[in-house]
């Protein structure tokens, strides 16, 4: 990149409120996450007479002594939201292994065979990427009912790991970066299918494994609508749902609830923070060439 | 060596292996015995005492109680019925939910009928009888009253004193209003009322029909048709609208918990709460600061000599078809919902009084209580338990709530755009948008085959 | 494909196999299943009553759904006149090549599209909340004449869904337009400013038509993203199940969901679900024609 030096004293001036509408911007898409974080750790009584944190003649002119860790404790002593982080961490991330598994293998047959009914099968498969979710809802309900899935872990995992639009990619994906040269001279090689699959064409497509893993985990931690209709005992919630319970029972103590809300955000914050790179280019390749 | 992992791969494999591992360690709770699910913490206070009673004498047949959010509980009580996911044995519901039980065919109505287990114990006349009403269905009933729930007005004897006005001089709720009206006012000239006159807002559903009740109005007449349009309902939500919108706007909502509400409390924020038993119960552990600044008298009638009382909110508890034992279920909740002993911890922790007659004489009712300025709470309530308004329950109950809600808030902007204090010249625009109301309301019960089909 | 060793006629059908039998259990069946189920009236799936093409019919004059259609129609043209130029702005900010930090910048923009709408939902009626809340604390504490009461969730049901998925998603879309920007030639630009184009121009006749098919691809996806709103405002407005004052927080998904899952009538639903397809592919229908003709 070419910084080029600014004397001109105009250009500095403009680059300053480029940078002042930047940073403003972006303290106002922070803010509610800010505000968030200190109303989980106040008093209920300071919640009204301070916006973010107490005022008072603490280091920093906070009121320390108006802080507490209360409402955490409370969500995991009294509420069971530590067994409902351990359902959104166990739906998470067996659908988004099972998922990207499976299309990675669907989406790889789809490219690189050619097969009776492979070009009505994709055809039939990327057509439902424009269907509304909401359409099945109904149908997919009954249909677990009749499987005897309503209220089961299976009921959520199951129709979660064979996403129209993970297939969609997976099969882009291989199109455009698996040769299928590299598959015939592993044939002629002797080497199995399957060894194919695992130690050729997973490795070309890592980056869209690591991508869609991480997308696939973050959509289904932040589901609720799934999980709001299959799990009926409370005990199988993942955060989503509980959280929502949460509120309806105690939706006075603001306190309680932005804790709990932390508590369900923070864990896919800090995946993303440490996966960025992966999250940002799975999502742009499906719309972005290159 | 697979060469395609990566960091993100290894993490979710890991979590993945970790979370699969604890999630079929957990330990799986016993559900021997009879489940009780309610949707209120303090019901489940009351209904825990009576199975502490009642178990150690069924050790074979323990009665076990679950508390559940109000939607988790409806979610998880339609789920069982539609499609016999696992259900409680005896089930609490709330007034605003039982419409949705009674949407299906009635051989699918999700409670056993206990019309004939009350006449055969003899109980129907022991009950409260518009108690029963909001239960009952083509005259059987699905469940046992938790409840009454007659409304009265709760005022800020304080302020009202010391204003020297007499409250005797009110006897319907223009008196109200006028007599009350010195009090309203802007105290610190900011522009904005600081003391509004009665907890009401044209969004708040539960304070209008607890007002269209009182005026003898409603939703649905006896044969379950819908009655949005009666001429009781236009003329009363006339009135209505004026206090809550336009020029003369008198009232507000108030929060009522948590520390804003004792807050605004302490500043005589709101000077009247249409307030049933429940709401004393609330009122009571809510805004201490408010203690000996309260009394109750009997709501202000829409005419002279009309009714005194309304009816807000409720509760039954109904047996499941998917019980097993519905016999030794019944006898738990007769033993639960009859008992003085429950009557008494009603009272003593929630100011709610027993539908059950037999419960009227107990002392503690007659008790003066110091928060309320010395009034003996419970008997003021129950010397109107009589004449609490009958409710009809409706699969179209939450249907008819939004069409009217609708109706009303829409009213009231007319009013507010119109600037009109005068009930007379809004009536027009109410009567319009209650037709409108009644006709929606209409269309959505002719689709339902199953309800239009079968016999009133 | 050129023809050497061939795999074996079995090998693709193993891979597939997995996939297409979820697929076919949970997916398409279903939607064979849901063609029956709208002509279907149903307490459950125990309680089925055929009723022909009653259900489309009540559609037809169901004030309800149609008030539904109304306040997502409204929302989602809302959506696409704020979420598309803001998103854009925000990408146009970052991508001048002077700017520092732009990883920060892109982080702190993207963040919100990490948090799921029930929680969205959440924040935001904590943030909107009368008194306490953020919004009118802070309107309050900047115009003292501010009504720290002014019931934002009430009175300005579009605003407050419009703000909060503006929130949550102007990073997301953010991001797209980011990518493309960074696709644009840096030579067409320079060009243009040799040939003495402002930067309005250069962004009008340079730019514009670089980012043109990311621009499409993200205003179907705001169409049909916005279409199907259902969880913030079920979740905003969960004491009334989601209508909020007088309905005007109802959308079609919402209607769809209480209809199936609180009154029990999957039929209906179904039936809605299909009339809400209609919608959609007729969307993606004029939006194809429209930008086939700006193309040729």
């Amino acid at each position: 990149m070419s910084a080029r030096p600014s004397a001109n004293p105009l250009d500095r001036l403009g680059r300053l409120l480029l940078y002042a509408i930047l940073g403003s911007l972006a303290i106002l898409t922070l803010l509610p996450f800010i505000w968030m974080a200190c109303a989980a750790v106040k008093t209920e009584a300071a919640f009204f007479t301070s916006q973010f944190l107490p005022r008072g003649d603490g280091w920093l002119g906070i009121a320390w002594e108006d802080l507490t860790l209360r409402q955490f404790r409370r969500l995991f002593t009294e509420f069971p939201i530590g067994r409902a982080l351990l359902h959104s961490v166990f739906f998470a991330s067996v659908c988004s292994l099972g998922a990207t598994l499976f299309c990675a293998a669907g989406g790889y047959a789809l490219a690189k065979f050619r097969f009776r009914g492979r070009g009505l099968i994709t055809t039939a498969i990327l057509g439902t990427v424009v269907l509304p979710s909401s359409l099945l809802l109904g149908p997919g309900f009954e249909m677990l009912y009749h499987l005897g899935l309503v209220d089961t872990y299976a009921g959520v995992i199951l129709p979660a790991i064979t996403p129209a639009f993970g297939l969609y990619l997976f099969r882009q994906a291989m199109l455009n970066s698996v040769p299928s040269d590299i598959l015939e001279s592993a044939r002629i090689d002797g080497a199995g299918e399957l060894r194919i699959f695992f130690q050729i064409v997973l490795p070309i497509v890592r980056p869209m494994i690591s991508a869609y893993l991480i997308i696939a985990f973050i959509g289904t931690w932040n589901n609720f609508i799934t999980p709001q209709i299959i799990l009926q005992s409370p005990e199988r919630h993942p955060l989503a749902v509980a959280i929502f319970n949460l509120r309806g029972l105690y939706g006075s103590e603001y306190s309680l609830i932005m804790a709990g809300t932390l508590v369900a955000i923070a864990p896919v914050m800090v995946l993303f923070l440490l996966l960025q790179k992966e999250f940002i280019s799975g999502l742009t390749s499906g719309a972005v060439k290159g | 060596m697979l060469r395609f992992q990566s960091f993100g791969l290894v993490l979710v494999t890991v979590l993945a292996a970790v979370s699969t591992t604890l999630v079929l360690l957990q330990p799986v709770e016993p559900q021997d015995g009879l489940q009780y699910w309610t949707f209120d913490r303090s019901h489940a206070q009351v209904a825990s005492a009576a199975a502490a009673n009642w178990n150690p004498r069924h050790p074979d047949l323990p009665v076990r109680v679950t508390t559940l959010t109000g939607p988790t509980l409806l979610t998880r009580m339609l789920s069982g019925f539609y499609s016999d996911t696992p259900v409680g044995d005896m089930i609490e519901v709330e007034r605003g939910q039982i419409g949705q039980v009674f949407a299906g065919p009635v051989q699918d109505i999700g409670f056993v009928d206990l019309t004939d287990r009350i006449d055969r114990d003899g109980l129907r006349a022991a009950i409260n009888a518009p108690s029963l009403s909001p239960w009952s269905l083509h005259g059987r009933n699905y469940g046992l009253p938790h409840d009454v729930h007659p409304t009265m007005l709760l005022y800020r004897s304080d302020l009202v004193e010391a204003a020297g006005i007499d409250v005797r001089q009110i006897e319907t709720w223009d008196d109200y209003f006028r007599v009350m009206r010195p009090l309203f006012r802007d105290h610190d000239g900011d522009g904005r009322p600081d003391t509004y006159l009665l907890n009401t807002s044209p969004t708040n559903m539960g304070a209008h029909e607890v007002m269209l009740l009182q005026a003898g109005g409603g939703m649905f007449d006896a044969a379950g048709q819908p009655v949005l349009n009666s001429e009781i309902n236009v003329r009363t939500v006339a009135r209505m609208v004026v206090w809550m919108a336009g020029p003369n706007r008198m009232t507000a909502d108030a929060p009522v918990s948590g520390p804003s509400a004792i807050k605004l409390a302490g500043e005589g924020y709101m000077l009247a709460f249409l307030a049933p038993d429940w709401f004393a119960g609330a009122i009571k552990k809510e805004l201490p600061n408010l203690a000996g600044k309260l009394k109750f008298m009997p709501l202000p009638a829409w005419e002279r000599g009309g009714r005194r009382t309304s009816v807000l909110g409720g509760t039954m508890v109904g047996i499941t078809k998917a019980c097993r034992q519905p016999d030794e279920a019944w006898a738990f909740i007769k033993h639960l919902y009859f008992a003085p002993e429950t009557a008494r911890r009603l009272y003593a922790t929630f100011c709610i009084v027993s539908p059950i007659k037999s419960n009227w004489s107990l002392a503690c009712y007659d008790e003066p209580d110091p928060y309320f300025s010395g009034q003996p709470v419970g008997r003021l309530f129950l010397n109107l338990a009589g004449d609490v308004p009958e409710r009809i329950p409706s699969p179209f109950y939450a249907s008819a709530t939004t069409v009217l809600s609708a109706a009303i808030v829409g009213s009231c902007r007319h009013v507010d755009r119109h600037g009109i204090t005068d009930p007379a010249a809004v009536e027009p625009e109410v009567r319009r948008r209650l037709d409108a109301a009644q006709a929606e309301l209409l269309g959505i019960m002719q689709r339902n085959v199953f309800v239009a089909g079968r016999a009133p | 494909m050129k023809s050497g060793r061939p795999h074996a006629p079995l090998t693709p059908w193993v891979f597939l196999a997995p996939y297409l039998a979820g697929f076919t259990l949970f997916f398409a069946w279903p939607l064979v299943r849901s063609l029956v189920l709208a002509t279907e009236q149903t307490y459950g799936p125990k309680v089925t009553v055929y009723v022909g093409l009653l259900n489309f019919r009540s559609i037809l004059g169901d004030p309800m759904f149609w008030t539904a259609v109304g306040n997502t129609a409204l929302f989602t043209a809302c959506s696409l006149l704020v979420q598309v130029p803001v998103a854009l702005g925000l990408a146009l900010l970052l991508n001048r090549p002077d700017i520092r930090g732009r990883r920060f910048f892109r982080l702190a923009f993207f963040s919100p599209s990490i948090v799921g709408l029930a929680f969205v939902a959440i924040i935001f009626g904590l943030l909107l909340e009368k008194r306490t809340g953020l919004v009118n604390t802070s309107l309050h504490t900047l115009l003292p004449a501010w009504d720290p009461d002014f019931p934002w969730r009430e009175n300005y049901v579009m605003i407050s869904l419009v703000g909060s998925t503006l929130w949550l998603s102007a990073g997301f879309y953010m991001v797209y337009f980011l990518a493309a920007l960074q696709n644009v030639p840096r030579e067409l630009l320079d060009a243009a400013s040799i040939d003495g184009a402002g930067s309005w121009q250069r962004f009008r006749h340079v730019t514009l038509p670089e980012i043109r098919p990311v621009l499409n691809i993200i205003v179907l996806l705001v169409i049909t993203g916005s279409f199907q709103l259902f969880e913030l405002p079920y979740v905003l407005y969960n004491d009334t199940y989601g209508s909020g004052p007088e309905n005007r927080a109802l959308t079609v998904v919402t209607y769809l969901y209480r209809t199936g899952f609180h009154s029990g009538d999957l039929g209906y639903a179904s039936a809605i679900g299909w009339v809400l397809t209609l919608f959609l592919v007729g969307f993606a229908l004029v939006h194809r024609h429209l930008t086939r003709r700006e193309e040729t």
